[in-house]
Order: structure tokens, then sequence, then C-alpha cells
């Protein structure tokens, strides 16, 4: 299988021959691959050098954090990318900003009222995680469609806080 | 001697509580909010109980709870860690009158200190330094506040009357963003401390945050341990910690030594205590605050000095005399403390919470770690992020930095982010290397994101992993997929099947 994998707008080309062999620019190079009891950091040794790190599957893309460095990457298979090339742009974004939670906390305020004209930047919702409070501001200007949430409440990772239009 | 010590606090500091007690022959009694039953603290203690739902005020909060433990279960002492109850004099009165030990302060130095504006007064009629800023403070309101500060000069800071920690804390810039940033101050400090007073004190710019370790006993002699380097700082959140300092050099370190032993004495103190210090380019120094307790980052003291802090502070709250005098507290080499907090560094450090799954902690040559999880142990949005320590000793500092280097790429975590490969950057930092810092340098001049740009590229390497993790992720899906399929002939089914059934 032939893949496309685009890193920091470099692009490589890698061939998966086999368990033990990809091919990359017309070199075959001998791999073992393993993950770490199981866990999300693998162990590679390439051509006999060793490298570990940890592999997440992101939303979009794919992370990688090695030596302290983090990449994202996109990993597209050939098939894949005629497909892409053929069916063109993505979907326009809709006029609609859903505030999620970016961490599970308690919600402190709501210092904005449903149907609110809003600044960029303005706080929508004070979240207390950890100790901490978390100011959560307008990432553009528009109307507060729908507030979902309370003071006082507890909410969870992802938690839709309230509508923008 | 005391034979049975409760610890009332949880995870890291915890468990570096019940290991001096341990190696000292005492009996431990750990505490613990439903949230973590599973605790590293909660397995180490020799008894321990739970005091309640995981909201620290309905557990880690509940002194009328852990005073009842601690009678039931007839601990001699109560070792409040740092956090929670342990700059509470009221807490710290009640075990006296409940025939505790509490093994810190006397309540009226915690009150003395812990009053910021009370502690100001205090330590200025003693002779020691302090920043400008509002002198007689009370219940100022916004309205004094705002026509006091042109008086003391922009930048300044609002910080909280009850504060620690950061919080309710806010840097002005001038006059007209003070309104809303005061009201946002006094929001958080009425939530963090249950008041909203706070006072005003000006900016020192390019100043460094350096900080005095004392001890004292009840026999009145008091002894500094040196200082410790806590600049590098996020939100005035400490992160990494180290002792000595660059900045420091013998005739300092004596003169501010003086001055932090002064300061403890003037609030009668006792036990082991922090004197603040904010120390500007042209080496002024003056008071911040002193925290009465042990820190955070007591590690760093131990590892120059050999004193074995928690140790000390046992002795001490039996009513020996501390085991050193001031001339016998030598500095060998340098340590370095770094926070593992569980907050992801690329995605502005929010808070990552969830279920560790798998962890290797550093070992080898000169290094210590203080950690409260192990795999498994699900991390809660309920307290603190920080959750380890790694703590490096070397002879020099660039070996400290060496070690710390070679450390953290071997700390693997998983299940929560964690601010590792912050450290790692920090590590490689030019500016870090060559000392030449203060507390402003993470937030403005240390960018994640450029010093990735800079750091050496292993893309094609990240491009090799990539690809073998999502090619391995759809080799399976597809085998998922085909699961129904025999992976056998048909005759060879249909002879199983009949074999089967006979």
């Amino acid at each position: 299988m032939k893949y496309i994998t685009t890193c920091d707008n470099q692009e490589f080309e890698i061939e998966v021959v086999d368990e033990h062999h990809i091919r990359m620019v017309d070199k075959l190079q001998q791999v073992d691959f393993e993950s770490v009891s199981g866990q999300p950091v693998y162990s590679l040794i390439l051509d006999g050098k060793s490298y570990e790190a940890y592999v997440y599957q992101g939303e979009e893309n794919w992370l990688v954090l090695l030596r302290g460095r983090l990449y994202s990457l996109s990993v597209v298979d050939e098939r894949e990318k005629r497909l892409r090339a053929a069916g063109g742009g993505r979907v326009a974004e809709s006029g609609e900003f859903l505030m999620k939670a970016p961490m599970p906390g308690l919600v402190v305020a709501v210092p904005v009222l449903e149907g609110e004209m809003v600044e960029k930047g303005q706080v929508l919702v004070i979240l207390e995680s950890m100790k901490m409070q978390n100011e959560l501001k307008a990432p553009r200007s528009g109307k507060v469609e729908r507030v979902r949430v309370k003071p006082g409440e507890s909410v969870e990772q992802k938690q839709t806080l309230l509508t923008l239009h | 001697m005391f034979k049975k010590v409760l610890v009332a606090n949880r995870g890291e500091i915890a468990v570096r509580i019940i290991r001096a007690c341990r190696e000292l022959g005492i009996q431990t009694v750990g505490i613990f909010s439903e949230a973590d039953r599973n605790a590293l603290h909660v397995r180490y203690a020799d008894e321990s109980y739970l005091l309640g739902p995981a909201p620290s005020r309905e557990s880690y909060l509940r002194a009328d709870k852990i005073l009842d433990i601690a009678a039931r279960s007839g601990v001699d002492a109560i070792h409040p860690g740092y956090g929670f109850l342990a700059e509470r004099e009221d807490f710290s009165a009640q075990c006296a009158d409940r025939g505790f030990v509490f093994i810190g302060p006397k309540p009226t130095s915690i009150a003395a200190m812990g009053d910021k504006a009370e502690a100001r007064a205090t330590v200025i009629k003693a002779g020691v330094p302090v920043v400008p800023g509002t002198e007689d403070v009370g219940n100022l309101t916004d309205d004094d506040l705002l026509s006091v500060a042109p008086k003391i000069g922009f930048p300044l800071l609002i910080k909280a009357t009850a504060g620690g920690g950061g919080k309710g804390m806010r840097e002005i810039k001038s006059l007209d963003e003070m309104p809303t940033l005061l009201a946002s101050a006094r929001r958080e400090a009425e939530s963090a401390f249950g008041d909203g007073n706070v006072y005003l004190e000006k900016l020192v710019e390019g100043a460094r945050h350096i900080e005095f370790q004392v001890m004292a006993d009840s026999f009145g002699n008091v002894i500094h341990l040196g200082e410790r380097e806590c600049s590098i700082q996020r939100r005035h959140q400490k992160l990494l910690e180290e002792s000595p300092s660059v900045f420091m050099d013998e005739e300092l370190r004596k003169k501010m030594g003086d001055v932090a032993v002064k300061a403890a004495q003037a609030v009668d103190y006792l036990n082991a205590g922090t004197i603040e210090f904010l120390v500007d380019k042209e080496r002024n120094f003056y008071f911040l605050e002193m925290n009465t307790r042990l820190q955070v980052e007591h590690p760093v003291t131990e590892m120059v000095t050999g004193v074995d802090i928690v140790a000390e502070q046992i002795r001490i709250a039996r009513g020996r005399q501390l085991s050193y005098t001031q001339d016998q507290i030598e500095f060998k080499g340098h340590a370095i403390e770094c926070r593992i907090n569980a907050e992801d560094p690329f995605n502005g450090f929010v808070p990552s919470t969830g279920r560790i799954t798998h962890s290797l902690l550093p070992t080898g040559p000169g290094i210590r770690v203080d950690s409260g999880v192990y795999p498994g142990f699900e991390v809660t949005p309920y307290y603190d992020p920080m959750i380890a320590k790694l703590i490096v000793w070397g002879e020099t500092r660039a070996q400290a930095i060496l070690r710390m280097r070679r450390a953290l790429e071997e700390y693997r975590i998983v299940g929560v982010r964690t601010n590792i490969p912050f450290h790692q950057t920090l590590m490689d930092s030019h500016r870090f290397m060559g000392g030449q810092f203060d507390t402003r340098f993470v937030e403005e001049r240390f960018s994640l994101d450029d010093a990735m740009e800079s750091r050496e590229s292993h893309s094609e390497i990240a491009a090799i992993l990539a690809t073998l993790a999502a090619h391995q992720l759809s080799e399976r899906s597809a085998h998922i997929v085909r699961r129904n399929e025999r992976d056998a002939s048909n005759w060879k089914w249909v002879g199983r099947w009949e074999r089967m059934h006979r």
C-alpha cells in the first residue's frame, strides 16, 4: 500500500511493502515497528536506528510526539487521495459557531445573554477546572443564539456551552 | 516520639510525607475523597479513611471530619502538606485544641503572614524591604483603589489579600482597564478563598522570583537553607525551580538569608517556611510574601543541602532542636525541579484528564521523582493538575540541565497529555541555559511554537511513524470487517462442524 504523508508542508511518499519493509524514494528500508505494551507509544527500528514516540490519531490528523517535538501529519493512501482530488473542496462552514468546553469543569459565570451581540474576544463563559478560572472568549463577533449552561453546572469536555450566530 | 501522624493532604505531597514518617518509624493515617480511593497515598498509608465526595470543600477542606478521623485513629500529630488546610490558622488552632500537634507554625504566625496586608506591615516594622504598594489595607473599595493606583504608578498588580498561587492576581497597565480587571480579580479571589479583598502592588519589571527556605525550632533557633530560583512561571504558577540561583553570589545570599531569618522571627515563626522575594536587575530585593508551610519545590533544597526537610519538620514539631546550625548548612552542586502537569502544552495548556494507561519513570544517577500517580490511576478535574515532580541533581548547573534533558526524554506517561515537551523545549533554550530570564520569560519571550520550529526536525521519521500506525490501523479494521469470513476452506469447515455434532 502506498501512502502520501504530509508533515510541515513536506510530502513523503511511503510504500508499506510488507510487515518489515517500506520503500521511500525508491529506497527499500527495513523497519521494525512495535507498540510498547499495547500503548500509543511506538518503538521504531529503522535500518538499525532506534526511535520511540507517542503516536495518536487526532480528530483530523495524526499526531506524533518525538523527542519533545509535536508533529501534525496527514496520512492518505493513494486511493483516498484520488477520491479527494475528484471530490473537490470541502463543504463551506456554516455561520454557526458552537462553543464547546475545552476541558471538563464547573461553569462559574456566563456573562452574556441569549440574543446579545458580542464582539470578538469578549468573554462568553468562565469555566473553572483544576482550580484555575478559564475565560472562554468569542472567536469572532456575532449574536449569542442559545446558552445551554448555567453557573454552577458541571460540564464534560467538548460539551456545547453556547451557540454563536 | 510521635507514634502516628495523620497526613491531611493528597497526591504526591501526601506520599512524600508518608515516606518521611515511614523512615522515622511513625505510623501514618491517610484521608481521601471519593475520587481518590485508588490514589497512591491511600495505598501507602498504614490506615486510610474516606472523607466525602470529590470536591475539595466536601473532602480535603473539611477540617471537622479530618479532626474526627484524627481522634478516632488516635494520632499524635497532623501534617497539612501544602494547599488545602495548610495555611488556615483556624485549622492549626483546632488541632491544638483537640490535642494534636500541628506540624507547622503557630496559628498566630499563619494569620500574620496569611493576610498579605498585615504581613507587609509586620515585616516593614522589622526592617525588611517590601515592594511599594497600598499600605493602609483593610477593606479597600474599588473607588479607594482606583484613586490610589496612579500614585503607585502603572504597571501594577492587583493581588488577593487572602491570596496565593496567582489566584485573584491581575496585571494592570492603565487606569482604563482597571475597573474590569478589578472585578474579575475580586470574583476569582472570592471563589478561591471566600474573600474578595484585594490590594495593589507596584510591578517590579525584569524581576526574578527568588525564595529562601527557613526552618525555626521552639528554642528560638532560626536558620535558612539557601535560595530557590522560581522565575520560570506561567500565569503566576511556578513550572520549574532550581537551587542555587544563577543570579546569586555568596554576599547576596548572606544578605537575603539574614533578611529571611529576620522576617521569620518577626512573626515568631516555628517549623518550615519560605520567604519569597522579588529581585530586580540591580540586585535590590523586596519581600513578597511568606508561605507558612512546606513548599512544592522543597526537594531542590533537599538535593543541594542534604537536609530532609519533612523529617526536620517532624523533629521540630516534637519539640526537639534543629539538627543543624547555620554554619553546618552547606550547598553542594545544583538541583532542578520540573513540575509535571496534566496539561496540553500544544493546546494553550488546557488541563488534561483521564486514566493513565502507561507510565515509565526516569531513573539512574541523580534522578528523583516525587509522583502521586501510576498506571490505572484516573486524573480527575477536581484537584491541581500537578501529577509529579521530576528533580535532578548535578555537580554543576550544566550537568543538571543535561541530566534533566535525558530524564525528560525517558519519562513516558500515556493517558493524559503532560507538559513534558514544554520542559524539553525549555532545557534547549539558550536563554534558559544562560540563566537569562525573569518572571516574564515564559509568557513573553518563550514561544513553544517558535522553539519547535528551530528544534532539530525529524519530520521524515515522524512521517514513517504516522504512516505505519495508520497502516496498522487500516489493516486491523480490514481484519474486523472480514471477521465473519471463514479462515479455513469450506471442506475443512464442514468437517469440523460435523465432528462437533457427532
